[in-house]
Parts: structure tokens; sequence; C-alpha cells
């Protein structure tokens, strides 16, 4: 028995439990019990990220004559990390009040308790795949345990769920493709014979594996034109559900990224693989691809009015700057690349948190029917706050520590429009966090809303220890970065030389450390000189400038729709929703397709056959 | 470098900053005067009118954020003018570098937005998402700019460019060696500036000056600080971007105020854009003559 057999048993477990127990009251704090059980499982394992080494489970099996492996290294750990983490402060924050109230309005308690604890077997089975094979089973498993955590909560969630998994099995067949064509190769799915057989492939045999493979994981990351079924599908999952998947499901697909692309392929033939008839390499276009996925899904999500879509959008556009990072395969570029995965995980699930603890509260996330939170729910106040600081990656949180790092990377390596793509995405997404904050915390609490109070602990506890996560990795990012410098050694990266407060370089440094420092230190100041003024004294809400007339409750005062009108009118005309009636499109041809397929065996029409027959004798004959 | 000194700078830059930003607002509201054929205030009037502000009797608050917002929005730009190098001291300039600064020049601006989304007024957040959507227009011209800089001077710390700068006098100079950057950030400038014609956030006739609106007594008085710092920190800035920073205090603070002279002199001739011409207009020419700017640079 190896650790990661401890691991992987445990993780069963929880799923026997889930089942067993998952409709009791108490069930809830057992599961979180036990992912914390797991998480010490994966503690024992922490020295993954000090040596390039791995841990292999003794489960293992031959099948016509393919032995079946599971491994863990550094890489595999790491994003195990964030799963378990997810699922441990899901579950916590399902357990309390959150899970009671869904019981009560008719959500299955049982079912999402099970859910979330197959999700994380799961992609703990995929994270463990030691060849191609097992790299696909685990996938299938994710695929369809994500599937049950979109579905179960019914309602619209039904055909959000079903387009994902419809999108799932195309990226399935193309993963099968892909997978077929190397075993062609090699006749067997282990990674070193792919390897082998990949490095020796001519430019133009390369592509087809490549390119399937990249399509195949790439729909789960949600990379353009490939990710509309993402927001809906994640934004319907009841909340923790929703922060569950927004941390880390669609990381499995950059995972599976980073097998194929860097330790299969490897970056440096990426990068020299030409596009044919054309002077840009395949790097290029995955970068491009990474660019316009930051680009369009964070100013769609600028045009949301649901807190929870317009989140998910936003988790779209930064899995953009993971893959971008990662293909500029430099030192700084993949560490910030690979460290977005965790600030990501961090920050998006304090922010799903924080929105369901409100609609916990208010019963809705429509950003037009609320408003003026913050004075009655301070702490979901805050979570959102370092939340949206961090998603907007803005010092002093972990997002910017990582985006600082893909920003370096695209300066050093020349590319001034993917660093502008990089900008434009980061702007968008303050503009958009902004308006998220604002409509729901700040300006005018409404009427119904005067005697709400704070969410539960039980609610609040999740979210805060996530805040703090998030602050001291940015004030930190050493404490990450050591795992990331593992995951580079060991996957053949160059490696980051950090420092505890960020990197020591010649050409630029960071150091949060300082930076931090005395930004909290001119806070202080000017907290000082704010505080030497003159006394203040509090005014209620009614009591503000309105041109000369007077405020009653009323009147709607909060300034919420349409919140960037002077911006939309100018880009406005840009959003052709082009993605959506291509989707459409291809959904009616395949409409068609079958209808006409199925005409010929459902109907009897003699005639039809009788037609064809003669027309491909004619042909025959003419021929 | 002991701790002792490095206290010292951090203490003396944002000092220093306040002092000069001071002036700056006085020149500003002098060219002002006499643009329009007045005389202008006395010398020290933005110090009179910061105590005034200060010390008033009537102080309201619009709740504990309403304050938070105006410590972050002085506090950020004192943290920010630490990593900004003057003569002689560097402060945590090498620990930060230019994207840094880029990034922390906007935390004051999220706790100003922070503050006046509490004051639930919708003349503030209409101010508020015109300035974030100028943020989102002037701030592209402004990272091409500082990422042609950059590559020519193969470092993102601004000690180095400085230092770069001032190899061989004027010929070493940014504006002489990338003179499309140049202007491409002295366009970016202005409009970060928010001055006319891209006071859109401001706007008094139509939103009643937008994100002040509901600010009197200490809370102007921080926005008034906040705004000796915003003057003083683009014209350095753009000194040590372009100008080849300060071979020593003179030299610094003559072309500092040169800096920051140039929009004002252009501003009060002209009145206010509508905030779609505005993000138009900042994404058409300082763009593209940056990005041509890039393309020489690079080669």
């Amino acid at each position: 028995m190896t650790p990661l057999d401890y691991l992987l048993l445990l993780s069963l477990l929880t799923v026997v439990i889930a089942l067993v127990a998952g409709h009791r009251s108490m069930g809830g704090v057992w599961l979180t019990f036990t992912y914390a059980a797991q998480l010490g499982g994966l503690m024992l394992m922490a020295g993954l990220t000090n040596q390039p080494d791995v841990i292999t489970s003794s489960l293992s099996f031959t099948i016509l004559g393919q032995s079946l492996t599971w491994r863990y290294d550094a890489l595999s750990w790491y994003f195990a990390l964030i799963t378990i983490s997810a699922g441990l402060l899901s579950t916590m924050y399902t357990a309390g009040d959150w899970g009671e109230k869904f019981r009560a309005d008719g959500g299955n308690l049982w079912l999402l308790h099970v859910a979330i604890a197959l999700n994380v077997l799961s992609m703990l089975i995929l994270l463990g795949s030691g060849d191609l094979l097992t790299l696909f089973i685990g996938w299938e498993l994710v695929s369809w345990a994500s599937f049950l955590l979109m579905i179960l909560a019914g309602g619209p969630s039904i055909q959000a769920a079903i387009r994902y998994i419809t999108y799932a099995m195309g990226g399935a067949m193309a993963i099968l493709a892909g997978l077929a064509l190397i075993y062609g190769h090699t006749d067997s799915f282990t990674y070193p014979a792919a390897a082998n057989i990949l490095h020796s492939l001519s430019t133009a045999h390369l592509w087809a594996p490549l390119l399937l493979l990249t399509l195949g994981f790439g729909v789960k990351m949600a990379l353009l034109p490939l990710h509309l079924w993402q927001a809906a599908a994640y934004a319907h999952t009841p909340g923790p559900g929703a922060a569950f998947l927004g941390a880390i499901s669609s990381r499995m697909g950059l995972y599976a990224l980073i097998v194929v692309l860097i330790q299969l392929v490897g970056l440096v033939r990426v990068i020299e693989l030409p596009v044919l008839f054309s002077f840009i390499s395949a790097r290029d276009v995955l970068a491009w691809v990474a660019a316009f996925t930051i680009i369009f899904p964070t100013f769609t999500a600028l045009r949301q009015n649901d807190a929870r879509m317009l989140l998910a959008w936003h988790g779209i556009g930064q899995g953009g700057y993971m893959l971008l990072g990662l293909v500029m395969g430099d030192a700084l570029g993949s560490a910030g690349g690979l460290m977005h995965v965790f600030n990501h995980a961090t920050y998006q699930a304090a922010l799903f948190f924080s929105v369901a603890a409100v609609v916990y509260r208010t019963g809705t996330a429509d950003l037009n029917r609320l408003g003026g939170l913050v004075a009655r729910m301070p702490l979901s106040f805050l979570a959102m706050l370092v939340g949206i600081i961090g998603l907007a990656g803005l010092p002093p949180m972990n997002g910017f520590v990582s985006k600082w790092l893909v920003y370096r990377s695209l300066m050093l390596e020349g590319e001034p429009l993917l660093f502008v793509a990089a900008v434009v995405g980061t702007l968008g997404t303050i503009l958009s966090v902004y308006k998220l904050i604002h409509n729901m915390f700040l300006g005018q609490l409404r009427v119904e809303h005067e005697n709400i109070r704070e969410a539960p602990w039980s609610m609040t506890a999740p979210m805060l220890i996530l805040s703090v996560v998030v602050f001291v990795t940015g004030l930190m990012p050493g404490l990450v970065l050591q795992w990331i410098a593992g995951i580079q050694a060991t996957v053949g990266l160059p490696v980051i030389d950090y420092s505890l407060g960020g990197l020591d370089s010649a050409q630029g440094s960071l150091d949060m450390l300082w930076v931090v420092g005395v930004l909290f230190a001119g806070f202080g100041i000017g907290a000082v000189l704010f505080y030497s003024g003159g006394r203040t004294h509090r005014v209620h809400q009614l009591d503000n400038y309105a041109g000369g007339h007077f405020l009653s409750a009323d009147i709607r005062y909060h300034y919420s729709d349409n919140f960037y009108p002077g911006l939309m009118r100018l880009i406005g005309p840009l959003y052709r929703y082009s993605f959506a009636w291509l989707e459409s499109a291809v959904q009616s041809g395949l409409g068609l397709l079958s209808l006409s397929t199925q005409g010929f065996y459902r109907r009897v029409a003699p005639a039809n056959y009788a037609l064809v027959t003669a027309v491909l004798v004619l042909l025959w004959v003419m021929l | 470098m002991d701790a002792l000194h490095i206290l010292i700078e951090l203490t003396l830059m944002p000092l220093v900053a306040f002092v000069v930003g001071l002036f700056m607002v006085l020149m500003m509201r002098r060219i002002a005067a006499r643009i329009q054929r007045r005389v202008g205030p006395p010398l020290l009037q933005p110090l009179y009118d910061i105590l005034k502000l200060y010390g008033k009797q009537t102080q309201i608050s619009h709740g504990i954020l309403h304050d938070i917002g105006i410590i972050m929005a002085v506090g950020g730009y004192i943290a920010a003018e630490t990593m900004l190098p003057v003569p002689g001291m560097n402060g945590i300039a090498d620990k930060a570098g230019l994207i840094t600064l880029a990034y922390v020049l906007m935390v004051p601006s999220l706790g100003l937005a922070l503050g006046v989304g509490q004051c639930a007024n919708p003349n503030g957040s209409i101010g508020i998402s015109r300035a974030l959507t100028a943020m989102l227009a002037y701030d592209i011209p402004f990272v091409i700019v500082i990422f042609g800089v950059a590559w020519q001077a193969g470092s993102n710390n601004l000690v180095d460019i400085i230092a770069l700068q001032q190899v061989d006098g004027i010929a070493s100079w940014g504006i002489v060696q990338t003179p499309l950057l140049a202007f491409a950030g002295l366009f970016a400038l202005h409009a970060i500036l928010g001055k006319h014609p891209f006071e859109i956030y401001i706007a008094p006739a139509e939103i009643a000056t937008g994100p002040m609106v509901e600010m009197g007594g200490k809370y102007l008085g921080g926005l008034f600080v906040m705004q000796c710092f915003q003057l003083y920190t683009a014209g350095v800035i753009y000194t040590s971007l372009f100008l080849g920073g300060g071979e020593n205090w003179l030299t610094f603070l003559v072309k500092s105020f040169a800096v920051v002279a140039v929009p004002i002199c252009i501003a009060y001739l002209f009145p206010r854009f509508r905030t779609e011409d505005v993000v138009r207009l900042v994404w058409k020419w300082p763009v593209m003559l940056g990005l041509i700017g890039i393309a020489f640079v690079m080669n």
C-alpha cells in the first residue's frame, strides 16, 4: 500500500459515506472530516514537490495486453491539492444552514454530496493517470461526474448540463481519435512510447493527433470556440457546487493539455511546429486562442445581469491566462500560468460562496434587484472584495502575482500584441467586477432587504478562510511558487528562480512583501490623516443629494442596469453572438442530417431507394 | 542599505511628492486663471484649502466604507510614491517595477470607487462608471508605452530605465530615442489626468461632479490630497520614462512641472467629450502611434 492508495481509498470512502449518510443532518459534517482526511493523505505525499519523483499506486491491471497504471507526480499533487481543498470547503459550506435551506426548498442534498464526492474521486483518478488509456478513462469519469453535479438542480440546469455533455462527448470522440492515431503508430498506450513516436513524427503527421487532443481537452477548458457550454452549466449549479466547479473542474482540461503539450509532444516542438502554408507556429495559434479566450468571455461577463453568470464567464476568461502563460514556455510564463490555477481556484470559490450567501439571504442573484448589502452582510462583502481584487489581478492579492508573471513573460518574449490582449482582459475584468460588487453590496439598500442578517458561520467561515489564503499567497507568493518550481522540474520546463516575496531578476524583480508592506503602511498613514480630521457623523442613505428633491424609501435611487452605457454605445454593436450563431448552425445542420438519414430507414419509401440506385447506376455508366 | 536609511527614504518620498504636488495644483490653477484672464490663487492656497476641508465642522459620512475608500485613495498613492525613483532616492523601485507600479496606481481608484459606491448616489456611481470606462480607454496606450520602454531598456525596473537614459545626455532620452512612444505616452497622460476634454467623470453640469457628489469636509480634502499625488505621479512617471529622470533635484523638478504643464495648457481650451468619444479617440491615435513605436523599437 502506497500513500496514493490510501488517498484513493479515502476518497472512495468519502463517496461511500456520502451515499450512506448524505441525507442525514450530520452527513455534511462527517464528509467535511473525510475530505480533511484526504487532504492529510495528500500531505503525506508532499515530498513530491521537492524532487522529480513519482508515487505509483499498487492498483494496476492488464487488459488485452495493455497495463493500466496510476501514479502521482508534482503536477498531479498540485492539482489534487486544489481539488480536495475545493471539495472540503464546498462541503463545509453545504454542511450547515445552506444545506438545510437547500433541502427545505426541495433540493436533493444527498445527491449534491454524492456528486461532489464523486467529482473529487474521479478527478483524483484522472490526475493519477499513468498512461494514455487511464487518462481517457479518468477523463470520461470526470465528464460524467461533473454532468451529475450540473444537472442535479433540475430546471434550467438540465438544458445547460445536456449542452455540456454534448460538447464533452464531442471532445471525448476527438480525444479517442487522437489516441487511436497514436496507438496506430506505437501499439502501446504508455507515455514514453507515445512521447517517442510523437517526437519522430513528421510535421504533417503530428498535426492530426495534436489538433484532436487539444480540441478534445480544450472543451473542458472552454477554449474558444468551444466555450459556450460553460457559463450556464456552472452558474445553474447550486451555490457550493458552482464554487467547486468554478474552482477546479475546467482546470482538468489544463492538466491534460500539460500532459499532452509539454510532457508528450514537448513545448519546444510546439514552438517550432509550423502551421502549414503560413509563417506562424502552433504556439502562436495556441497563444492567440488563449488571448481570445481571455478577451471575449471577459467582455461577455461585463454584460451579464446575474452574478453567477458573470462569475462563470470570468472563469472561462481566466483560463485563457493559464494557457497563455503556459505556452510561452519560459520559466516566468509557465509559472504564472500554473500559479494562476491555484489563485483562480481560491478567489473564484470565495466569490461564488459570497454570491451564494447573498442568494441564501435575499433569494436572488439578479444584479438589478440587490444593492447596499454591505451594511447587512459585511463578512460576505469582505470575501467578495478580496475575491474581486484577486480576480481583477490587483495588488495585494494573489491574482496579481500570477498575472504579473504572465505579463513579464510576454514582455521578455517580445509579444506586444498578446501583452495588450492580456491587459485588455484585466481591464475588462476590473470594470465587470466593480459592477458586481457595486450592484450587490454598494449603493442603496432596498426596503425589502432592510432586515436581513449576515449569513451563518458555516457559510462565512469557508469564504473567510479562502480570503485569507488569497491574501497570504499574494503577500508571500513563494509559498505557491515552491510547488510550481517542483512541477516545472518534473515536466521539463525551465524552473523559476523564486523568493518568498516573488522573484529576483536582473530585468525587474517583484517583492510582494515590500509592496504589500508599503501599501498597508500607506493605508495606515491615510487612516491617521483621515481620523485626525474633524469628527464625522453618519447620515441615512436617503439623506442624499438628489438635485433638490427629497428621497423616500420607495424611490429607487440605485444605479445598476446597463452600468457602462458610454462604453456599450461604442462596443455594443460588436457583440454579434457569432459563436452562438455558429453553434446553432452546426446544431441545425446536424439535425437536418439526422432527419434525412432517419428518413431512409424509418420510412418505407421504395421510390427513394430506386432514385438513388438509378443515379448511382447512371453515374457508373457515364464514368 | 540599512533599515534606517530605507525608512527615511520611504518617509521622505511621499512627503516630497505631496509638497511638489501642492505646487503642481497651484500651477494648474494659475494656468487656468491666466487662460481665463484671472489672477489666480496665492502661493499657499492649495494648502489652505486642504487644512480648511480637514478642519470643517460638518463631516458627513455615508458609512464605514465611505471612510475606508478615502483612506485607500490617499494611502494607495502614498505607497505608489515609494516606487517612483527621485534623485538620490530609489525607495522600493527595484522591488516593484513598472507593471507593479501601474497596478498599484489602480488601488487608490478602487478605494475611491468603493467609497463612492457606499454613498448610494447614482450621480457618484455614474461618475465611477465613466471613470472606469476612461481607465479602460487610456490604460491600453499606457501599457503599450510601458511595453515599448521596457523592451527598449531591456528591463522592467525604473531605476535601470532612468540610468540608461542618463548615459549620454539628451541623445539617450526616451523622447529622442522613441518619439512615437513619447507622444502616445503624453496623450495617455492627458487622459489619465482626466482634464478637459477627457473630464467625463467629473462633468459638473451633467452628473453633479460625479464621484465627489457626496463628498465634503475631509472626504473632499482626501480627494484634494489625492489630486496632488496624482499630478506628481503623472509628471514623474513621464519624466522617468522619456525625459531621462532627474540628474539632480533642479532638473527633476523642472522636467516634472513642464510635463504636467503641457496637458493643463491644452485642457482649458476644450469642452468635454462624450464617454464613447473619449474611448474612440484614445483607442485610435495613441494606440496606433504606440504600436508603430513598438514596431520601431523591436527592430
